[in-house]
Order: C-alpha cells, then sequence, then structure tokens
C-alpha cells in the first residue's frame, strides 16, 4: 500500500489520542486542582527499504501537563486550602505518598485532617495532622503553621519535586525521584486551586483536532480514488 | 472514540452539580440549613508510555511520556460548616446555635437523630419537641402552670409560675458536637444520624469545650447563598454545554471515518 497512507494514519491516530485528551481536560474544567495536560508530537522517521528516501510520520509521543495556578476560588471552608506558586500537599496513600494541588480537604472521625478519599494529610515531619477534640478555630498560615484556638499545633508540608512528576487519578501526583520542601510557601485558607482548564483554549483546540481529522480522512479518501483510479487505468491497457 | 465516554462523565459530573446547587437553591429558607458542595476529581490514566521509561543504553528516560485520562468524577459533596445568619423571632422556644454543636433527638424508633434546627415547641404532655413532634433527648417537661420559660446561653432551662419572681429550673438543654461534623449522614427533616465518619456524639454544656451557646427567640437562617449558587449553576451549565460540545466534535470525527468507505 502506498506510504502516504501510513503517514495519514499515524496522524489520525495520534490525533484521536489528542482529542481523548482534550476531553478529559474538558471533562475535568471543574475539578479542583486539576492540571491541564498539552499533547506534543514528534516526527518519526521510518524508513522503506534500502536506497529509497524514508518516510516521516507525525506520531503523539508525548503529554504534558501544564502546572499554571489556577484561579482561587473563596469557599470560606475552614480545611480549604490553595496554595500559591509552587508547590503540592502532600498525603499518604495505601500505594505511597502522592502530591497533590487540590487542598479541599476534611477531618476524619479521629480528628485527622484527610483528604477527600480519606487519605491523611501530611505535615512537614511526614505524620498525619490530628486536631485535638475540643478545637474550634483553627487557622492556617501561609506558610503552612497549623494552629488551633491560639497554639500552635503543627505545619501542612508543601513540597516540591526533585525530578519527575507521573499523574496519577484523583488528582495526585507521584514523586519516583522524591521531594524537598518548598521554600516560603504560600497556603491559603478558605480558598480552592481551580482546575487551570481555559475553556476556550480547549474548545479551539477541539476545533483544530477535529478538522485535522476530517482534512487527514479527506486525504484517505483521495488516495484511495487514486489508486483506484491507477488500478482501472491499468486494467484498461 | 475515548472521547465520547469522556465527555459523557464530564456531562454527568456537571449535571451532578446543578442537581446539588438546585437542592441548595431550593432550601434557601430552610432554616439551620448548610449549603453542600460537589467536588470533582479526576480517573485513572491509561499509560500509554510510562515516564521514567529507559530511551538508551546510556539511561536516558522518558521525561514526561503519554498519559492518557479518562475523564471525571464526584469525589464528594460536602456539607460547608458556616454559621447561619440568626433571625430574631421572640418566640420562647425558638433556640439558634450560636457556634457548632447539635441538639440531640429522639426519634419514635428510639433512635437519636442531631439537629440544629431549634424550632421547638412543647407537645400535649408539656415535653419540649421539634417540629416533627419527636422529643429531645434532653427529656424536659413544662409544667401546665408555668407562666413563661427562660432559657439561658448555657443551656438552663427556667420555668416562672403566677405569683412567683424567682424561676424555677427545670432542666437543661444540652449541645452535641463531633470531631467531624460533615461526615454526619443526612437524614432529612434538618436531622443527622452518627456515622463512622463523623466520630462519637460529645455532649456538652453550651458554651464549654467548643459547644456554641443557645439564644432563645432566635432561629438559624438558612446558610445558602443565592448569588454564590447562581454563579455556580452558570459554572456547571456552560460545563455542561462544553462536554457536549466533544460529543459533537467526536461525533463529525467518527462520521468523518465512516464516510471513507
Amino acid at each position: 500500500m502506498s506510504n502516504s497512507v501510513y503517514a495519514a494514519l499515524a496522524r489520525q491516530q495520534g490525533l484521536i489520542q489528542e482529542m481523548q485528551l482534550v476531553a478529559n481536560n474538558i471533562a475535568n474544567s471543574s475539578t479542583t486542582g486539576f492540571k491541564s495536560d498539552r499533547a506534543i508530537f514528534s516526527e518519526f522517521i521510518a524508513g522503506t527499504g534500502q536506497d529509497t528516501p524514508s518516510l516521516s510520520m507525525g506520531t503523539l509521543s508525548a503529554h504534558a501537563f501544564q502546572l499554571d495556578q489556577g484561579g482561587l476560588k473563596f469557599t470560606g471552608g475552614q480545611f480549604d486550602l490553595a496554595i500559591q506558586g509552587d508547590g503540592f500537599f502532600v498525603v499518604e496513600t495505601p500505594a505511597g505518598e502522592r502530591l497533590t494541588r487540590a487542598g479541599h480537604f476534611l477531618l476524619s472521625a479521629d480528628g485527622t485532617l484527610v483528604d477527600p478519599h480519606g487519605h491523611p494529610v501530611l505535615g512537614t515531619g511526614g505524620n498525619p495532622i490530628i486536631l485535638p477534640e475540643e478545637a474550634t478555630t483553627v487557622s492556617i498560615a501561609p506558610d503552612g503553621t497549623v494552629s488551633v484556638d491560639g497554639e500552635l499545633l503543627d505545619q501542612v508540608g508543601v513540597v516540591a519535586t526533585e525530578g519527575q512528576l507521573v499523574r496519577d487519578s484523583n488528582t495526585y501526583f507521584s514523586a519516583p525521584d522524591g521531594f524537598a520542601p518548598v521554600e516560603e510557601p504560600s497556603v491559603v485558607q478558605g480558598a480552592l486551586e481551580q482546575s487551570n482548564v481555559s475553556p476556550v483554549l480547549e474548545v479551539a483546540r477541539m476545533i483544530e483536532v477535529q478538522r485535522a481529522y476530517e482534512a487527514g480522512q479527506t486525504l484517505l479518501e483521495r488516495e484511495d480514488e487514486r489508486i483506484g483510479q491507477l488500478i482501472s487505468a491499468l486494467r484498461e491497457r | 472514540m475515548k472521547s465520547l465516554q469522556i465527555a459523557a462523565t464530564g456531562m454527568a459530573a456537571q449535571q451532578m452539580r446543578v442537581d446539588v446547587i438546585s437542592n441548595n437553591i431550593a432550601n434557601m429558607s430552610t432554616a439551620a440549613y448548610r449549603p453542600r458542595v460537589a467536588e470533582f476529581s479526576d480517573l485513572m490514566y491509561q499509560q500509554f508510555l510510562t515516564p521514567g521509561t529507559i530511551t538508551s543504553q546510556i539511561g536516558t528516560v522518558v521525561p514526561t511520556g503519554i498519559q492518557l485520562g479518562t475523564g471525571v468524577r464526584p469525589s464528594t459533596v460536602s456539607m460547608e460548616i458556616t454559621q447561619g445568619s440568626l433571625r430574631q423571632t421572640g418566640a420562647e422556644l425558638d433556640i439558634a446555635i450560636d457556634g457548632s454543636g447539635f441538639l440531640e433527638v429522639t426519634l419514635p424508633s428510639g433512635e437519636v437523630a442531631f439537629t440544629r434546627d431549634g424550632k421547638l415547641s412543647r407537645n400535649p404532655d408539656g415535653e419540649i419537641v421539634t417540629m416533627q413532634g419527636y422529643a429531645l433527648a434532653d427529656a424536659i417537661v413544662i409544667p401546665d402552670d408555668a407562666r413563661r420559660i427562660s432559657i439561658s446561653r448555657d443551656g438552663e432551662v427556667v420555668a416562672y409560675f403566677d405569683n412567683e419572681t424567682d424561676g424555677q429550673p427545670i432542666g437543661t438543654l444540652s449541645l452535641t458536637r463531633f470531631i467531624n461534623e460533615k461526615g454526619l449522614e443526612a437524614i432529612g427533616d434538618n436531622m443527622f444520624r452518627e456515622t463512622e465518619a463523623s466520630g462519637t456524639p460529645n455532649r456538652l454544656v453550651p458554651g464549654s469545650d467548643g459547644a456554641g451557646i443557645l439564644r432563645q427567640g432566635f432561629l438559624e437562617d438558612s446558610g445558602v447563598d443565592v448569588v454564590k449558587e447562581i454563579s455556580d449553576l452558570i459554572e456547571a451549565q456552560r460545563g455542561y454545554e462544553l462536554n457536549s460540545k466533544v460529543i459533537t466534535a467526536s461525533d463529525e470525527m467518527l462520521a468523518a471515518t465512516t464516510r471513507l468507505r
């Protein structure tokens, strides 16, 4: 079969995956602490045999999440925390420590600060933060210091990765290369960081992907016709 | 086409958000109602190319890889713990809780429930009951011949009789606190039930150990902020529309594919 069909096919597959990515971004446009994804295409050179020119194909090679700051939404919730600038909160999950920007925290039945999935939020010392039963006002300072009724209790850990960041479900990220505390973090109590998905950009990309896909299909159609014509022309001889 | 299912999860999530908002708006005049907020989290990621995969003999690795998300799901619908504003009613048995805590109610089944709705009244036997007629766990009976009663900030109920200047204490109201109020199970009628997540009920004297105080002649208004709800509603509606656009686009891409042959 002709090489142009293969090149178009590689592009179409990439576009379908990009569409999936755009759909995921839009679906998560209201997810607290969500970071949008972007697809990166790269050229893939395939050999076509000896002494013939090689074939260049565009495939989806990587994706990058945009760590831009999402807008802060003020909720007034006592345990709603948002990070301004760099850093992640650390939660202890059964699969290990995970990082997250989603700061909608709650208390468990024994007073431990947990995320909506029930995983404890860790303090700077790597320990869960446990609030006393009689606590009435809990204030969390910009550096993460937790004080209960005016008395110092603990400090919410804010960390940055020292290498890779791998996406996990539940707006978690894992950091296989470890993480270290952020110097001078900025935690905002009573606010949540909204998803950083920009609807305008996503819709523009969606239209782009859709049209590119249709263009690809048209190319395949034309190629099909061309080969068809070639075969019938050869038959007539 | 995964994008079709992904957009469907997005539409379902926004739909749920609208449900939560509409319930809040419907309860904008319900005494001591606490607004609920829906929170979402992303679903699993399909790992096409895991970050960290070694790409050469000298140990270079894939920096980000290809991870494709599969949509969104609701992670929690939690109660916002806000103090509703207090409205003066002047009624003797209207009690507002200023601060944290719940009144304990005994349901007809014998089960215990908790409420912040302080619209109380008395039943034919003189017992203090809730609007539904359920007795308070503190079981206070107001004598027939009491002229009026007063409830102090710390829960002391005093009855005044004709021809007497000093009242007689007839009982005390207590407040119950939970470590995690958001973990209570709402059972309707402004009432909540204890759960594993809420922690055990802690009965306190009003005004002590973090419990709020009682205010006689006031009721706590609904905590719903209508302006906020409406702006959330607009956001949810637009979010829903955006997701439906993804479905249309995916559908057109599929149509382009089927046109091929």
